[in-house]
């Protein structure tokens, strides 16, 4: 945890606390700010919720970007897609796959698949960026965003957690809201013959998996605060 | 071997007939299809197209398989209608997102079945929605600025409502007629403001929208508004623009006012007026040529009249030399010549300027170049003990031209210069002996320029040309001599002048030249006797008057009082010269100023001035030749006036 904070770039760090650390206390820092705390303010859910859609936002921008160069570079056959049967190690997590069922689920069941789905990726993909940044084949470019991604699904995940802790200050969710995954969740171990292969379907599977956060917290957003852009 | 043959014609039969006919159609399985494309327009539903290989001939059906991610089941296309032909459509059951579907069409017919590539497709990415709908444009006004209000809705199938979809959006903009569209991203908003309008004019607006992560829909139906024309707002920048260009006119104009004068001497410079002494323009214009002509002749005008000359040379005294008489004269006519050529050069600088006579100036110069031309000639071809003996006769000569102001026993005054005793016709140009030295400064400064014997002119001349005392103003005298505009600047003209400078410098370094007082220009008051001729007798004689010129500056020449009066013209000689005799004669020692001078024995009575001039002149020439009865040299005293002698009948 400490490890990678330090590399965390000094302008990500900036830029990730000025989005967050307002609200969002740092590891053993000072406690959530209340409404009625002096000396600190209050973001309203709305805003909250706008902040956390614009990271996911940028967030599946960066997967998609990076999953474009991989198909482009390291792929040029497409046959090989289709022969490797793609198996994200995400697929056990139960997720709405259409409009109704999302809709359907409970506001507490989306933000805590929101939270599964980003706790599920913040070591595949640190260790897919350490993978890259040893591997000469990739360029820096290629390699820094790597690196901002896996950040940006640590800072995505501490600011889902702290809407959640404010709905359920706001009394709209139950308490019932956890982060715990199913170690099935994690990635088996990697072997070095299949490394390239696995990038390819790790990108394929994060993008993806970035696009419905991003569109479960827009889903949440609009039925809980839908006065602005829904 | 019958049936053989027969089965033979059979089989013969059978190929005839299946085989192709003419044309050369083929039945074969039916070409590869091809998917081209899949949409889905709200993310819930999707459709996918195919384009069909060659049929074979034969009646082919196409069929859509499609296989889920992690899934083996092959399910088959439930529509192929509802989007048209060769289509496959999916609805809302058998839609997932975030899945990907492999996706294959076969197409099939009697002899066999082709399978198309497969097609892996994820439905979130293949979104296109509808156009955007109800699309509204209104003109707004806005303080006479009007400008275009844009307004849309979302396609009505795409869900943006619930958060499922986030669309933006785009619209375009462009006048009727005009080929290029001026785009505006608009965002997620759906309302919009077009500024800088063109009044009176038609605008036709299109909206489309486009998913975060998919295509962009197609464009609107146009939607055609009217600007309506805005008269006033492009008066007000009439009136402004009217308003400015009135100020820079009025700028412009008082601008001009003020430098109409410099520019009335720019574009039209003035006309320079006739500036000729003596001449009326006010007769000019009165047409009276003959008044104007009377006046031109009687006032020196044109310059080119020979008998000016001829005037002026009437004050031009030669000594005769008995021995060298020839060559004086021959020396005397050059002389002439080049004095006249200065005088022919000399022009005026400014016409305007009367007070100085430079003609009759000019005289005085030419005599004193007679001189001194005389004195060159004398240096040249004599030896030097004839040098010696010119010399003495020179320095007589000079001390007669001194006119008497060399009388004085100190020898102070040493103004070799004769003086131009002239009277010109106008009166106001009268030259008269300066009752003042102011008058003389005057007159120094008004004979300035083309003067060249110009009292004070001279006299600073001597000032300044001569370092020393003991300098004679031989020197500065002969140099100005011939100076024609320049007095200052030594021109080629002065070499003889100053020939005879040098000459002078040695032969009339008795000749003490008094030095004036410093600062003050010399006061030229020569003991000069003036002559006028006063009639002519009938006995065709010139009587010639002194005129007694008021000497405020005679001190120490007491002698000057005394005036030689020639005013009789004793005779004409056979070599045109007028001969003018002394009435009144003066029997003490200065009876004749140049016999003192001289210090020869002058007894006679009578001095007689000549008068003579240049034998080119055909016209009257008036000679006044000094007779010397002796061979000392006339006085040079006693001038004639050449102006009223211009009468005189030429010879």
């Amino acid at each position: 945890m400490l490890g990678y904070i330090r590399s965390v770039p000094a302008v990500w760090r900036v830029l990730v606390c000025l989005v967050f650390c307002r609200n969002l206390t740092s590891i053993g820092a000072a406690p959530i700010c209340t409404n009625a705390q002096t000396g600190c303010q209050a973001l309203s859910l709305a805003n909250l919720f706008d902040r956390v859609i614009q990271h996911s936002a940028r967030m599946h921008g960066i997967s998609n970007d990076l999953h474009s160069e991989f198909e482009q570079y390291f792929l040029p056959s497409k046959n090989q897609i289709g022969r490797v049967s793609r198996n994200c190690h995400t697929s056990t997590i139960l997720t709405p796959n259409g409009k109704e069922n999302a809709q359907r689920m409970a506001r507490e069941e989306l933000t805590e698949v929101i939270l599964k789905l980003l706790m599920a990726w913040r070591d595949p993909l640190w260790r897919f960026h350490q993978g890259m940044a040893h591997n000469h084949d990739f360029n820096n470019f290629s390699s820094n965003k790597a690196l901002e991604m896996s950040d940006m699904v640590h800072e995505l995940r501490k600011g889902v957690e702290k809407v959640a802790d404010k709905m359920q200050m706001l009394g709209i969710i139950s308490n019932s809201v956890s982060s715990q995954v199913s170690p099935e969740a994690l990635l088996p171990s990697d072997s070095a013959e299949w490394h390239l292969m696995r990038d390819y379907d790790l990108l394929y599977c994060f993008r993806r998996d970035s696009n419905k956060v991003q569109n479960y917290l827009k889903i949440l957003k609009c039925r809980i605060v839908p006065e602005h852009g829904c | 071997m019958k049936e053989v043959m027969e089965e033979a014609v059979l089989l013969f039969l059978l190929l005839v007939i299946y085989t192709p006919d003419a044309q050369g159609t083929r039945y074969s399985p039916p070409g590869k299809p091809e998917l081209t494309r899949c949409r889905s327009p709200e993310k819930e539903t999707f459709t996918c197209w195919w384009k069909p290989g060659s049929d074979g001939g034969l009646p082919t059906t196409h069929a859509l398989y499609y296989r889920k991610e992690n899934s083996d089941t092959i399910y088959e296309c439930s529509d192929y209608h509802t989007a048209g032909e060769n289509s496959c459509f999916f609805n809302k059951n058998d839609t997932s997102i975030w899945v990907n579907y492999n996706i294959t069409v076969v197409a099939s017919n009697a002899l066999g079945s082709t399978f198309s590539d497969p097609v892996d497709i994820d439905v979130v990415y293949i979104v296109k929605p509808n156009p955007p709908e109800k699309v509204t444009v209104t003109v707004m006004e806005l303080k006479e600025w009007p400008f275009l209000r844009v307004s849309w809705e979302p396609p009505h199938k795409a869900d943006t409502r619930s958060g499922w979809i986030t669309l933006i959006y785009e619209l375009r903009v462009k006048l009727e007629g005009d080929d290029e569209w001026e785009m505006h991203l608009a965002g997620q908003q759906k309302l919009f403001n077009i500024f800088s309008l063109r009044s009176g004019g038609t605008y036709h607006v299109q909206v489309r929208c486009k998913p975060d992560h998919g295509f962009w829909s197609e464009w609107s139906s146009t939607s055609h508004i009217e600007i309506p024309d805005y008269l006033h707002r492009e008066k007000s920048m009439w009136i402004l623009i009217a308003v400015f260009s009135a100020f820079i006119f009025l700028i412009l104009t008082w601008s001009l006012h003020m430098s109409s004068h410099s520019l009335k001497h720019c574009i039209l410079p003035p006309v320079p007026g006739p500036k000729i002494k003596g001449f009326d323009k006010q007769l000019l214009k009165n047409g009276k040529s003959e008044d104007l002509l009377r006046v031109l002749v009687v006032s020196d005008f044109p310059p080119t009249t020979p008998s000016n000359y001829e005037d002026m040379l009437v004050e031009y005294l030669e000594v005769y030399v008995p021995q060298e008489q020839e060559v004086l004269l021959e020396e005397s006519k050059d002389l002439h010549d080049s004095c006249l050529k200065f005088e022919g050069s000399t022009s005026d600088n400014d016409s305007g300027r009367v007070s100085c006579d430079s003609h009759t100036l000019l005289m005085d110069k030419c005599g004193e170049a007679k001189e001194e031309g005389r004195q060159t000639d004398q240096e040249d071809s004599t030896t030097e003990a004839e040098a010696q003996g010119q010399q003495k006769d020179w320095d007589q000569d000079t001390l007669m031209y001194a006119n008497g102001d060399i009388l004085s026993p100190e020898k102070s005054s040493g103004r070799v210069k004769t003086w131009p005793s002239v009277f010109s016709p106008l009166p106001q140009y009268t030259l008269s002996l300066p009752d003042q030295t102011s008058s003389l400064e005057m007159a120094k400064q008004h004979c300035y320029s083309d003067s060249l014997f110009c009292p004070g002119s001279t006299s600073s001349y001597l000032t300044h040309l001569g370092n020393n005392d003991n300098e004679t103003l031989g020197p500065g005298s002969w140099e100005i001599c011939l100076s024609n505009r320049q007095p200052y600047s030594h021109i080629p003209q002065m070499q003889t002048c100053q020939q005879v400078r040098s000459h002078s410098d040695v032969n009339i370094s008795t000749i003490a030249r008094k030095q004036e007082p410093a600062g003050l220009p010399l006061p030229f008051f020569r003991p000069t006797a003036y002559v006028e001729v006063q009639r002519f007798d009938e006995e065709d004689m010139v009587v010639l008057q002194s005129i007694v010129s008021d000497h405020g500056f005679h001190e120490g020449f007491p002698q000057m009082l005394q005036q030689e009066d020639y005013s009789k013209v004793k005779g004409v000689d056979s070599n045109n010269m007028l001969l003018l005799q002394t009435e009144a004669m003066k029997e003490d020692g200065d009876g004749c100023r140049c016999q003192d001078q001289v210090t020869n024995g002058v007894t006679e009575s009578s001095c007689t001035l000549s008068i003579s001039t240049t034998p080119h002149k055909p016209t009257a020439h008036i000679h006044t030749v000094v007779s010397t009865q002796d061979e000392m040299a006339q006085p040079a005293s006693g001038y004639v006036d050449t102006a009223t002698i211009f009468t005189l009948p030429t010879y």
